[in-house]
């Protein structure tokens, strides 16, 4: 039995332990392949044109993979703990991928409501009889993954260093298609790039404070991230992608506040049609501002 | 204390009436317009849906004409809405500083019954109650005027036009149930079509904002009137009250409708649009028209649905997205030609019937 992960979404964050479990099930995981032009267009053509770009493109690997596999492995992520929902587009797209995949291929899309464990050992029980079986592939996988990430210290580049917090879905960040570019530029001159990502679990799961209005899951991640380095970093990137909904709102947020504390802060919205060009030019006009302001800041320090 | 709420079309009136009951004063914005679009946009960030826009620009106006209290509805889950109140609070600071803007939470409602409304207009609960089984009849009166109204404007659109402005001040002033029958009756007798039907019914659904608001949507009801068409909806006040209260039958019939296309609520009223779009279709309605805010994310998802019962059904759909430059001379042209569809498609059928 081939089963396929489509490479987007939730993929950038489980993908390791989705393929290690499917493998340890003995069956044959089939992945698409990285974002690309013809990957989009093909996801284009069969979604309204008014969501967000990761939502086409997911529909793009969808397509991709209904030539090629039996099954595809498609999670629902409904909410994950402490009542924090994801956003609707994300619990919609899996009705939206059966929609789109047919009668043909079976989709295997546990509905993740809480339980994160539960929903995973349903799924596995869809391609393996054997329960016994299911539950260890499962630890194994679990296991391996624990391996991985030693996730307690916050991954700050040393003092000194000129950094950028990115701010953005990891699933946005992640592909190199959508975030490369901007990623690459700000490297390029000289500037460390920080994600939420490689910050301590403890600080994103934050409930205090504004976060705990917050109900997204995953934008409470982002809001928590950048409370954190707010005045830690040297400025704010964030990616947003065009009609993003829970990032229209808690993007305002953060500028806001952003703005009050006087850090810079770079909005960058994109979509389908967005130039690279365009993109890294705003990227070095940013870095260009970044730069005077250290360099007048550092002037100021030795009393010129 | 004078208490600002922002419109919500024909359904104004009852809340207006809910917040009079508790003895405060209802200061009402002036009507939706081009200037309350302009001052929303203007405050509010640049990626946010429409309700938020109009909503604010309401606030705004109310503000002006000197309401110190302003009322939104709250309550966050999937969708954007329930976060509102906090970036519209943060941008109406910018023009005033002595107000407040209280977040009505709407999924407790004991919450709502015994807390907060209690605190706010320092009342009873049982009043509050009071106010609340009046508001419930008052909004199945403005519902029941919205229908009578499409189904009199399709065939007789100036005698409804008439009518309409006497029958809501009727309404406005009906304070108690039995004021609010006897005006029922009055309203249904001033309604009166004569056995007439148009010969199109097209069926409303999308999200609650726009099918509602008649000034957000740009009259969408009026003009397919003006066409012939009968509009009819489910989406009011009162069934979403109802809902809140969780006396809605509707809603779990919707459910049961809209799981071969959603297994999951993706959250707004995604499921109530897929639901009711399959009732109308049952129902034997010629076309089904969609209306939502640009980028509103649970009616994308379910416009995919709708796509699909379309396909399946044959009963045509029109889906409008609005943001705010929409223009009302595009929005006419597309409504004729989609009335103009199903007007040759009903009569084609009819030819090769016989």
């Amino acid at each position: 039995m081939k089963v396929g992960i489509p490479r987007a979404l939730l993929y950038y964050r489980y993908g390791s332990l989705w393929e290690n479990y499917l493998r340890n099930l003995g069956v044959e995981v089939v992945l698409s392949p990285k974002t690309d032009e013809v990957i989009l267009e093909q996801g284009l053509k069969c979604v309204s044109g008014e969501v967000c770009l990761p939502i086409k493109i997911v529909a793009g690997h969808l397509l991709y993979l209904k030539e090629r596999v039996d099954a595809i492995f498609f999670p629902r992520l409904d909410w994950l703990y402490d009542g924090l929902y994801a956003c609707p587009k994300m619990i919609g797209i899996v009705d939206v991928a059966r929609m789109l995949l047919g009668e043909k291929v079976r989709l295997i899309a546990p509905s993740i409501k809480g339980n994160f464990t539960r929903a995973h050992l349903t799924a596995g029980l869809a391609v393996c009889a054997n329960p016994v079986r299911v539950w260890q592939g499962w630890r194994r996988a679990v296991r391996s993954e624990r391996g991985k990430r030693g996730r307690n210290e916050d991954n700050l580049p040393a003092a000194g260093r000129r950094t950028v917090a990115l701010i953005g879905h990891f699933y946005n960040l992640n592909d190199e298609f959508i975030a490369g570019a901007i990623i690459r530029t700000f490297r390029q001159n000289g500037y460390e790039v920080i994600t939420k990502e490689s910050l301590p679990g403890r600080v994103l799961l934050n409930r205090s404070g504004f976060a705990h209005n917050i109900r997204w899951v995953y934008e409470r991640e982002l809001y928590n991230a950048f409370e954190y380095l707010l005045g830690r970093v040297d400025g704010f990137c964030m990616v947003v992608s065009m009609g993003c909904g829970p990032d229209s709102l808690v993007a305002e947020f953060m500028r806001s506040r952003a703005q009050r504390q006087g850090v810079p802060f770079l909005l960058l919205v994109i979509d389908e049609h967005t130039g690279i060009a365009g993109l890294v030019t705003r990227v070095e006009a940013f870095v260009e501002l970044l730069n005077r302001r250290c360099l007048s800041r550092s002037g100021v320090a030795a009393g010129c | 204390m004078k208490v600002g709420i922002p419109h919500f079309g024909f359904d104004t009136l009852a809340l207006k009436g809910f917040i009079e009951e508790l003895g405060a004063e209802v200061v009402l914005p002036p009507p939706t317009s081009k200037r309350t679009v302009e001052i929303g946009v203007k405050l509010a960030p640049e990626l946010v849906c429409m309700p938020f826009k109009i909503t604010l620009g309401n606030f705004a106006e109310a503000l002006e004409r000197g309401a110190d209290t302003l009322l939104m509805a709250a309550g966050a889950r999937k969708c954007r809405f329930g976060y509102y109140h906090f970036l519209q609070e943060q941008a109406l600071r910018q023009i005033k500083q002595d107000f407040r803007l209280v977040p009505v939470s709407q999924y407790s409602a004991s919450g709502f019954i015994f807390k907060l409304i209690p605190e706010l207009f320092g009342v009873s609960p049982l009043r509050v109650m009071r106010a609340v089984c009046r508001l419930l009849v008052k909004s199945a009166l403005t519902r029941d005027f919205r229908r009578l109204l499409n189904r009199k404007r399709a065939v007789d659109f100036a005698g409804a036009e008439q009518v309409k402005g006497p029958v809501m001040s009727l309404i406005d002033r009906a304070r108690t149930i039995s004021e609010m029958k006897r005006a029922r009756r009055e309203m249904v007798r001033l309604f009166g079509i004569n056995g007439k039907r148009a010969d199109i019914r097209i069926g409303l659904v999308g999200e609650i904002f726009y099918t509602v608001d008649q000034r957000a949507n740009q009259e969408i009801e009026k003009e397919l009137a003006r066409l012939g068409a009968e509009v009819v909806f489910e989406r009011c006040l009162y069934n979403h009250l109802r809902y809140l209260l969780h006396i809605d039958a509707g809603y779990r019939r919707s459910r049961r409708l809209a799981r071969p296309y959603l297994a999951e609520c993706p959250g707004g009223e995604a499921i109530r649009t897929v639901g009711e779009a399959r009732q109308f279709v049952m129902q034997g309605v010629d076309g089904i028209v969609q209306v939502f805010p640009f980028t509103c994310m649970p009616e994308n998802i379910a416009l995919e649905a709708l796509q699909r019962i379309s396909e399946q059904s044959g009963v045509p759909l029109l889906y409008l997205s609005f943001d705010e430059h929409t223009s009302t001379t595009g929005l006419v042209t597309r409504l004729e030609a989609f009335v103009e569809l199903l007007r040759r498609r009903k009569y084609a059928r009819r030819v090769s019937g016989n």
